[in-house]
């Protein structure tokens, strides 16, 4: 039997048809129907100008709207060959960590709610409130920030801005380990997602699943190792697991949150003063780029003549994701309830993964450029 | 008459809401899932977000309508029980936004697929004010329209 969820679903969020084969009770198989909120924004862009793609680029996806603008950014500024100057790099990484923390509790909160447990439901959002005010205080917005310019950041912060904020992860900080406890060692809420939805490390590599998702495959790979700001400046550790459950995906996530908090008070202690832009003057030619994204790699291909982008593909986290989650974690899962708290622990977001994708099902041409097609 | 003053009462304490995006980039979405948390507090002015339109009285509809939902926007609609009404949240259902462009796969605006009780602009609006039309159009234009229908 084939038991159709959504588009219109209380346990989604966004459009997406999951289309679940059952055996009973027992799900063996899922496809997933994509194209519910595919805009086409590659389209729009090119002809643009990159002032107005920039804009266009933080409407890709509102939770990660952050790190779209600051990989856009960083390639045109590759292509120009300028670099923004440290106080605005320390700047964006503050955003960026703020952003990461706030996608992390609210993809964990999803998840609770998708197991109808209310009370870590609305303790994680709670705590999400705390990040939401403190990254509307340094912006002046909550959700799509307006934050990242060619060459730097729009606002200085100063001494104002980093003690609230400060006070505000102290905050998070201090009820974190109490909400992480329930979750870790609360007997029911273990025993429902251990050894459920589970994805080996092998397949992680087969579906090319990224960030949280994969880490807690045991793949060790994250983007900040080889983003610039990060190597130079900072210091942090990546968290991974090996069991590759809903358990060790959702603790990845929760892990995650004290390692951005130590980056952003790492930060916050060593700014440097400065210019927070640098004029740029904008070159011709091509680049990519890859940043972290809170659900993993976000990669940029730009092609521009100077002024206008001739050229533009987006790759996103979320498409490898989703595609490893109906691949290989809805494969063989207990009942219809367990399939949909599986699916939403792979953190998905659909605004971000309608791209053009090219999938494979052999695993034969896993190395095929995401970006040939045109 | 009894019966009508006391279906006001009820309709009017208990709200319940199905958020339909129809092709937006999820902002306005995540600021729905914020009114959850205990700061906003949807669920003491009676308001239930269920997802669910076969038992929806306010229908939160947001994006600007890309091509999969312009028939089956109506039909999500015409599922909804009476009496409901349609709050548009965000810029995207009332013009399109940026994605109304050449190039885009957009038909905003909502208005010409079904019809809009009330629109919040802002990309996004803020969750009080997405809160404050919720509570200043929904529970008396339910009640009014539920006697209507009689």
């Amino acid at each position: 039997m084939i038991l159709p969820i959504g588009p219109i679903h209380p346990g989604l969020k966004e459009p997406l048809r999951l289309k679940l084969q059952l055996e009973g009770e027992k799900v063996i198989k899922a496809e997933i129907d994509y194209g519910y909120v595919h805009r086409g924004i590659e389209k729009i862009m090119e002809g643009k100008t990159w002032q107005k793609s920039i804009y266009l680029a933080e409407r890709i996806c509102g939770i990660c709207s952050y790190e779209h603008t600051q990989t856009f950014a960083e390639t045109i500024e590759k292509i120009s060959g300028v670099q923004a100057p440290p106080r605005a790099q320390y700047l964006r990484v503050i955003t960026n960590e703020l952003d990461r923390i706030q996608s992390h509790l609210l993809a964990n909160s999803t998840f609770f709610k998708t197991l109808d447990h209310e009370v870590l439901f609305i303790h994680v959002l709670d705590m999400r409130e705390y990040i939401m005010d403190a990254i509307e205080l340094l912006t002046g917005n909550r959700v799509n920030m307006g934050w990242n310019v060619v060459g730097g950041v729009r606002m200085d912060a100063d001494e104002s801005h980093f003690k609230p904020i400060l006070e505000k992860l102290d905050v998070v900080e201090e009820r974190f380990p109490r909400v992480r406890e329930l979750f870790a060692e609360g007997p029911a809420v273990a025993l429902r997602n251990k050894n459920v939805g589970l994805m080996t490390k092998k397949e992680a590599i087969l579906g090319r699943a990224v960030g949280p998702i994969g880490r807690a495959s045991g793949i060790k790979k994250d983007y900040r190792h080889d983003h610039p700001t990060y190597q130079d400046y900072f210091d942090f550790k990546t968290i991974v697991r090996n069991e590759g459950d809903n358990y060790a995906r959702t603790l990845t996530k929760f892990d995650e949150i004290p390692e951005s908090i130590s980056l952003i008070r790492q930060a916050i202690e060593n700014m440097p003063k400065g210019d927070i832009r640098t004029p740029v003057n904008v070159k011709s030619g091509y680049a990519k780029w890859q940043g972290e994204a809170p659900r993993g790699e976000v990669a940029y291909h730009i092609e521009t003549n100077g002024n206008l982008i001739k050229h533009i593909s987006i790759r996103t986290p979320s498409i490898a994701n989703i595609d490893s989650c109906a691949k290989f974690m809805l494969k063989d899962v207990a009942s219809v309830s367990d399939a949909v708290s599986t699916y939403a622990s792979a953190d998905p977001c659909i605004a971000c993964a309608e791209r053009v994708s090219i999938t494979d099902e052999t695993g034969k041409t896993v190395n095929k450029d995401f970006f040939e097609v045109r | 008459m009894v019966l009508n003053t006391v279906k006001d009462i009820v309709r009017k304490s208990s709200i319940h809401v199905c958020i339909v995006n129809c092709g937006g980039c999820n902002g306005c979405d995540v600021e729905l899932v914020a009114l959850l948390s205990p700061r906003y507090d949807l669920e003491q002015y009676g308001i239930y977000v269920h997802n669910n339109p076969r038992e929806a009285d306010v229908l939160l509809v947001t994006g600007a309508v890309t091509e999969q939902w312009v028939t089956n926007l109506k039909r999500i609609y015409d599922k909804a029980p009476e009496p409901k009404i349609v709050v548009a949240v965000g810029n995207c259902p009332q013009s399109g936004d940026v994605f109304a462009q050449e190039g885009g796969k957009v038909h905003a605006p909502v208005s010409n697929f079904i019809p809009v009780d009330a629109a919040i602009p802002g990309c996004p609006p803020r969750p009080t004010e997405i809160l404050s039309a919720i509570l200043a159009v929904g529970p008396d234009a339910i009640a009014q329209r539920g006697r209507e229908k009689k």
